[in-house]
């Protein structure tokens, strides 16, 4: 019920905001908020909550030999799930404001749930293993995706960006390209551009194997540091 | 066929100190820019001495030692749980260890739906823990408040749940530290018995333990250990007598 409603009550404020200060139509711009802000959010969330999962699984994993990835996979799996329910408002949306955008391309967004998992899932695990070490980590957390979230389209309509010489955070941004997977057919009506996923497979892969190394480096000795 | 046991050669385990001393970026980046040396510096623990030793099917063995002796460290390593420095470790067969029971209940979840996720933890199907849930809720003999969540449970409570749904499954290497002591005169006895029989059922058994009665009774080898180092090996009555030497109780 408040995943819904949480998101949506944070949209009507800022769009109106917003609408106000750029100029733009409210009807259009609140979905782009919309869908921006629930992904960001599931992002940041499973981020944040994935650094803590191996401190919190402490009784666990001093019980039981299981792959250390399962628990932050946990708190991934969680916020999947009200991403999804979330996302729901987001397509209601859409549909009453701009129904001429309906159509194949929509078989599109749903993409953005394993392409997130991809990325968020070896994001999440990564952190947990730094986490464990440096207990901080989650307060130095905070500051970093508020400086990601500041330079990235995700509120910002990305034009704001290209107006003037900051382009490159649009082209080169991984948060933008993933955006553009849900807004490309929710918000225009057209498929995402392989661009967009050349960009979400490759950060996802890198993190990967980031992971995977970090894994291989530290997963039996996370039990000294709990 | 493949035989349980244990086999270990010449292993070294060491608590690595950057776990205790340096825990955030803070401290880190503040140790990076002040050159004071810490005159109490803290060293890597070297928790386990050259310990090699085999256990064989149907051996019965009781670890003895003082506080901070190794014999957890020595469980937990045997367990998979504590990675070895140097040497080799071998175990075959399924290890079932009961160290601190309490540990790693929901909270917020009631006590069936607790057992439920332990039966998961412990790698069984959920068909499986919804057969032995009756016999779990019996043997913890928590009556109404079995549907409660764990919060509202006192420890002694909790142990008894954590205990019931710990012991339900055997294995074939049993690895206990010191489980026994939890609960009611009356539930200590039905405890007790569960234990035994779950000893019976396994093949090899590990137990640490400061009852130097249990040991006798449970138990046919010793070890001692002293600071990390097995200081005896052989019968459990001449380990007891070596163990009571060594920390000068005779």
């Amino acid at each position: 019920m408040w995943t819904i409603i949480q998101p949506l009550g944070m949209t009507l404020l800022l769009s109106i905001v917003f609408s106000k200060i750029f100029h733009s139509d409210i009807r259009l711009y609140a979905p782009y908020i919309l869908s921006g802000m629930i992904v960001w959010e599931f992002v940041t969330a499973s981020s944040m909550g994935g650094a803590l999962a191996f401190v919190q699984a402490d009784a666990y994993i001093k019980q039981c030999t299981h792959p250390l990835a399962i628990y932050t996979l946990r708190t991934v799996c969680t916020n999947i799930i009200v991403l999804g329910l979330a996302s729901l408002t987001l397509v209601v949306w859409v549909l009453v404001v701009m129904p001429q955008n309906f159509g194949w391309p929509w078989l599109a967004a749903l993409s953005i749930f394993p392409i997130l998992v991809l990325i968020v899932w070896p994001l999440a695990t990564l952190l947990a293993y730094i986490a464990t070490r440096f207990r901080d980590l989650p307060h130095a957390l905070g500051l970093i995706f508020q400086a990601m979230w500041f330079v990235s389209p995700i509120y910002f309509e990305s034009k704001t960006f290209r107006g003037g010489s900051l382009h490159g955070l649009v082209d080169y941004n991984p948060i933008y390209h993933l955006l553009e997977i849900v807004r490309a057919p929710l918000l225009h009506g057209q498929w995402p551009t392989a661009t967009n996923y050349l960009f979400c497979i490759v950060t996802g892969a890198v993190l990967v194997v980031v992971a995977a190394l970090m894994g291989i480096r530290s997963e039996k000795r996370v039990i000294f540091y709990l | 066929m493949n035989k349980n046991g244990i086999l270990l050669e010449g292993v070294e385990l060491y608590y690595s100190s950057v776990a205790f001393k340096e825990r955030s970026l803070k401290s880190l980046l503040g140790n990076v820019l002040s050159s004071k040396r810490n005159k109490h510096a803290v060293h890597d623990v070297h928790a386990l001495k050259n310990v090699s030793l085999e256990i064989k099917p149907g051996e019965r063995v009781g670890l003895l030692g003082h506080n901070g002796a190794g014999k957890s460290t020595f469980l937990k390593m045997v367990a998979g749980l504590y990675p070895i420095s140097t040497g080799h470790r071998a175990v075959t067969g399924t290890v079932r260890s009961l160290f601190d029971l309490s540990l790693g209940f929901e909270p917020d979840a009631s006590g069936r739906e607790n057992i439920l996720y332990r039966g998961l933890l412990l790698g069984l199907s959920p068909r499986y823990m919804r057969n032995v849930e009756t016999e779990i809720v019996e043997f913890a003999d928590l009556g109404e408040f079995i549907d409660y969540p764990i919060k509202t449970y006192s420890a002694g409570m909790q142990v008894r749940l954590a205990f019931a749904i710990s012991t339900m499954v055997g294995g074939d290497i049993l690895l206990l530290d010191e489980v026994i002591g939890a609960g009611d005169a009356n539930f200590m006895e039905k405890a007790r018995r569960r234990i035994e029989s779950l000893i019976e059922q396994s093949e090899i058994l590990v137990l640490a333990s400061h009852d130097f009665g249990s040991l006798r009774s449970l138990c046919e080898r010793g070890l001692v250990f002293h600071h990390g180092e097995i200081v005896y090996d052989g019968k459990i009555s001449q380990g007891i007598v070596e163990y009571k030497r060594i920390n000068g109780l005779l």
